[in-house]
């Protein structure tokens, strides 16, 4: 039986402190919906950002000073992985919410508990980060899901966001069923729910089935072929500041569990998941890929483009090596920049066009030269494109991956990135090329213009210049560097 | 400041890129000028590079190294050498006449400009590179500006080869009916363009990275790897060919040739400049950079397939120019037949043969930019390429005529012109190995000259059109500049090919002697025959 010692010390509290700060800081701005009258959803939306801002600065002052620990028995690590993909869970909240302000005015109702919901999210979004036993993977999943289910399903009048919410829900549920059944498979074959105990376990059919189940469950929320059926409907569904999101936060927390399970707990067991990743990687990839060719609205696009980039993501996973991790983290960081900064830029067009088809990009150069080149420099990047953040960041992947002398899968993802560039590029020809029906300019606003300049940015300088981001990834992931070899065998795999 | 010239080079036109940027769209005098002056100060480093090139010393000059990223083993590592820096000079030229040729571009200049000198910057970058990240590096970033600069200030192309009766009967759309689907809208040259090269690139890109992995050295540095990296036999081949058709497909030789004249037929008169002019030259640049000098026993084993493959280039190349109706077209074609010269000579591997194709590269950038600038003049004036159409233009335009006849001179490889020089050195030096390909080579300038020919009569002889009358010739300093440049560095050149000489041989001779050192099978007797 496991003894929980739940009596904190000060030095422990100040490991939980971002979370602790955030948490407080969300229940005040509740109660100043509440209570104040005069207060806009504007001003939340500042304050929310302010207090994710102050987050943000103590995550990097940890950082700085190497405040790391564990907590309640190992179930809670702050590490300096768990650092770095809290700060790209913060980041990306930011991002968000600065898309989000002016999205919120079409909101009939529930203005300022909109932003309750995304800071709640992203608080058990930074749980999941530092999640390192399995019961913590499961409550701290669910507990950031649950904000996800009310923010998809937002815009209750709207039908398709109605349904976006329906289906993220049910799949949601039976993906958490899926994970409470891998982890009690895994509890019974290995006596114990934390991940660095599992390092030396013996392999068996119950605990391969086990982590399959509890793969899966992340599979979804990574939306990883062939758990992916919920994501287009979803995206499309849900209001664009949501799928901005929902297309990266939790992408990025489900990483670090699945890195942490991985390389951690079921290193001696490599040959078997390198061969799950390399699996889910291809099918992701060539499926995200050819489908995303035949989409009509910009959010679907993105939102197989996004299936694709999880699939060139787990060709890190693929590699199960320190720099396989380190590439993740960076590419993390790269699709950041890139992804949310798409999202922006279809925010902006959409609040005036009121449209996401991508028939209705048509000259939209001409008719906002500056969403149209950031929208270029966005689409390129993750097309992989130098000297743009994301070439740096899938070189980065093929080379782990190389060096794990992973051909089919380089081929394959190299195969890809020429598909990729086709519908990328067909959104270029409309905004490039095509001449717009309607030429009256499209004007953006400041929040936004903060998120389109803050992607730019990151896209050009993680791409001209990444060697310090680089550095950061590969000291966080210090504790991968001595990944355990394979010793364990499973039954399954003839000859381990 | 000498030893900085190459990073001037590069960063000038990066710069002018970013300096339009903020310069507001109405200005449009001052986004051009800006576009010039960086486009100067490159040319004028370049200028000085190539004169200041030591061939006594040989190897990479003006290097400067920085470390990029010590964990990937790559640094941002310049230099240039005999073959390098000849070319990042034409680049720089050719820049800097495109930039004067394009002048009259109103739609959207400013964003014209900023592609066109991403472009232009990325490929110097590629001449320049001694990592092979950065190599491929600057090489895709060369793709991308290339699909927007055709596609938006791009034309739709008008048939490619209406072949007719003489009842005026269609017999068949295209030659290229297989590969091109008759489509022929710039948006599909375009997207093919970029499609096909980003396919080369990642080809190449898998080599690449297996010269990283499998040297055991986990570096790009392209100088450690020429000196310590060793590969199995099986290994050594796999990476050749991966290298060699990847960028290949960019050179563009025969088989993969056919995005390459539907893209300069689309592409604006600049941008074709550009294009035929240096981005080809990317593919033989790489080849040489790459397998030529990592890979030395491959290249002795396997160059025979370039030999064998320039024949299709020279000889359908050559044949589709003849028969086509669109100027841009027939030039197109053109230069991919005499990439085929090229190809021949690096294929010979020997001192003199090498030389020649190195030549070549750059006499070929000044000819064919020249035709191609010129066919953009006539496009512009008459807004027509379609051959049959035009006729009796140098009654309007003499200055364009005269210029267009030295450009077809310079084509053929006339004596006086640079292409003579670098014509002679392929055909003496490839004779002994390859005396097949060297006859197949000659029939090929009959064709150039034959087309030329052709060509030269039917848009500036014969009866003007009365539709024509309005046209003008290229009057002011502005049109004519890029011309007399272009025409003045061919024939100076040409005239005194001395120092180029030697600047192309202090560096293509070690690398022969590497690459036959390895099996040594073509004596080499050629020495001596220019002065």
């Amino acid at each position: 039986m496991m003894q929980f010692n739940l009596s904190l010390s000060a030095a422990d509290l100040i490991l939980l402190l971002p979370e602790i700060f955030l948490t407080i800081w969300l229940c005040v701005i509740l109660a100043l919906d509440f209570s104040l009258k005069r207060i806009t959803h504007q001003q939340l939306g500042h304050l929310s950002i302010a207090g994710l801002a102050i987050t943000a600065i103590m995550l990097l002052v940890f950082d700085q000073n190497g405040t790391t620990g564990a907590l309640f028995k190992d179930m809670y690590v702050l590490d300096h992985m768990a650092i770095f993909f809290k700060i790209i869970i913060v980041g990306a909240t930011a991002l968000v919410l600065f898309m989000s302000i002016d999205y919120v005015q079409e909101f009939r109702f529930f203005k300022g508990e909109y932003y309750f919901m995304v800071l709640m999210s992203a608080i058990g979004m930074m749980f999941m980060a530092s999640s390192n036993d399995l019961l913590s993977v499961f409550v701290t999943l669910e507990f950031s899901t649950f904000g996800f289910y009310v923010l998809v399903a937002y815009l209750r009048d709207d039908q398709r966001s109605s349904e976006a919410g329906l289906k993220f829900f049910i799949l949601g549920v039976f993906a958490a069923g899926l994970l409470a059944y891998g982890i009690s498979l895994v509890y019974g074959e290995t006596g114990t729910l934390v991940f660095s105990e599992m390092a030396g376990a013996q392999g068996s059919y119950g605990l391969a089935i086990g982590f399959i189940l509890i793969f899966a469950a992340l599979g979804f929320k990574i939306g990883a072929v062939p758990f992916h059926a919920w994501i287009p409907d979803t995206y499309q569904g849900a209001p664009t500041p949501v799928t901005a999101f929902l297309s990266l936060a939790p992408k990025a927390a489900a990483l670090a569990i699945l890195l942490r399970m991985f390389f951690v707990a079921l290193a001696s067991f490599k040959p078997m998941w390198v061969l799950l990743f390399v699996v889910a990687s291809i099918f992701s990839m060539t499926y995200g890929n050819i489908v995303a060719i035949a989409q009509k609205n910009i959010k679907r696009l993105l939102a197989y483009s996004g299936i694709a980039q999880i699939g060139n993501i787990m060709i890190g996973l693929a590699a199960g090596t320190k720099q396989g991790g380190d590439a993740i983290m960076f590419y993390l960081l790269t699709y950041m920049f890139a992804n949310l900064g798409a999202f922006a830029v279809v925010i902006a067009v959409s609040q005036v066009i009121k449209s996401d088809e991508i028939e209705d990009y048509n000259g939209l150069n001409r008719r906002s030269p500056f969403l149209a080149a950031a929208m270029l420099l966005f689409l390129l990047s993750l097309a992989g494109v130098p000297p743009l953040a994301g070439f740096i960041g899938k070189i980065y992947l093929f080379i782990a991956a190389m060096n794990q002398e992973l051909y089919t899968l380089l081929i394959v993802g190299l195969i890809n990135i020429v598909i990729s560039m086709y519908y990328y590029l067909i959104v270029v020809k409309k905004m490039y090329i095509n001449e717009p029906t309607d030429t009256s300019p499209i004007p953006t606003s400041l929040p936004i213009k903060v998120a389109v300049y803050t992607g730019i940015a990151g896209t050009l300088l993680l791409g001209i210049y990444p060697g310090p981001f680089i550095d950061w990834a590969i000291d966080a992931t210090l504790m991968f560097s001595n990944i355990v070899g394979p010793t364990a065998s499973l039954p399954i795999l003839p000859g381990g | 400041m000498g030893e900085y010239s190459l990073l001037i080079i590069l960063f000038a036109p990066f710069l002018g890129a970013i300096a339009l940027i903020f310069i507001p769209r109405q200005e449009e005098l001052m986004v051009r000028m800006t576009a010039a002056i960086s486009a100067g100060i490159s040319l004028l480093a370049s200028f000085y590079i190539f004169f200041a090139y030591d061939p006594a010393k040989g190897g990479f000059q003006f290097v400067q190294r920085f470390a990029w990223s010590e964990e990937l083993g790559i640094a941002f590592y310049v230099g240039v050498d005999g073959i390098g820096g000849p070319l990042v000079f034409a680049s720089a030229i050719l820049l800097f006449a495109g930039i004067f040729v394009s002048w009259h571009i109103k739609d959207r200049t400013k964003e014209f400009y900023i592609f066109l000198l991403i472009l232009a910057a990325a490929t110097i970058g590629v001449f320049m590179s001694l990592d092979l990240f950065f190599l491929y590096f600057f090489y895709e970033m060369s793709v991308l500006p290339m699909y927007l600069l055709l596609g938006v200030w791009g034309s739709h192309t008008k048939g490619y080869l209406s072949m007719t009766d003489p009842e005026g009967l269609k017999l068949r759309d295209s030659v290229d009916f297989i590969f091109n689907f008759g489509s022929n809208s710039k948006e599909y040259a375009a997207m093919k363009l970029t499609l096909f090269l980003s396919a080369g690139a990642v080809m190449a890109l898998m080599g690449i990275l297996l010269i990283y992995h499998m040297s055991g050295l986990h570096t790009f540095d392209i100088l450690v790897l020429r000196e310590q990296a060793k590969f199995t036999d099986t290994m050594s081949n796999i990476i050749w060919f991966l290298i060699f058709i990847g960028f290949a497909s960019i050179a563009p030789i025969w088989p993969l040739h056919s995005w390459s004249p539907v893209g300069h037929a689309a592409a604006p008169a600049a941008t074709s400049m550009l294009h035929a002019g240096v981005l080809m030259k990317l593919g033989h640049f790489s080849i040489i950079r790459v397998a030529f000098e990592i890979l030395p026993e491959a290249t002795h084993k396997w160059m025979w397939v370039a030999a064998v493959l320039c024949i299709g280039s020279i000889i359908y190349g050559g044949l589709v120019s003849y028969f086509a109706k669109d100027t841009k077209y027939v030039i197109g074609y053109s230069s991919s037949s005499h990439m085929g010269y090229i190809f021949l000579g690096m294929a010979a591997l020997s001192y003199i043969s090498l030389s020649g194709a190195v030549i070549y590269m750059f006499a070929h950038a000044l000819a064919t930019s020249m035709l191609f600038a010129m066919a953009g003049w006539v496009y512009d004036q008459t807004h027509s390429r379609d051959i049959p159409s035009l006729g009796g233009l140098s009654e309007k335009m003499p200055f364009i005529a005269g210029a267009f006849i030295v450009g077809c001179m310079a084509s053929i490889g006339m004596p006086g012109t640079i292409n003579f020089v670098a014509e002679i050195m392929i055909i003496v030096g490839s004779w002994e190995k390859y005396p097949f390909q060297v006859l197949v080579a000659i029939l090929g300038i009959v064709l150039t000259m034959a087309y030329m020919f052709k060509m030269m009569r039917g848009l500036f002889y014969g009866k003007l059109d009365p539709e024509f009358a309005h046209t003008s010739d290229a009057k002011n300093w502005i049109d004519r500049m890029p011309l007399i440049l272009l025409i003045a560095c061919s024939i100076i050149l040409g005239l005194f090919p001395g120092h180029f000489y030697d600047v192309v041989s202090s560096t293509v001779e070690p690398m022969i002697d590497r690459i036959n050192q390895v099996a040594p099978l073509v004596t080499q007797n050629t020495q001596g025959l220019l002065p």
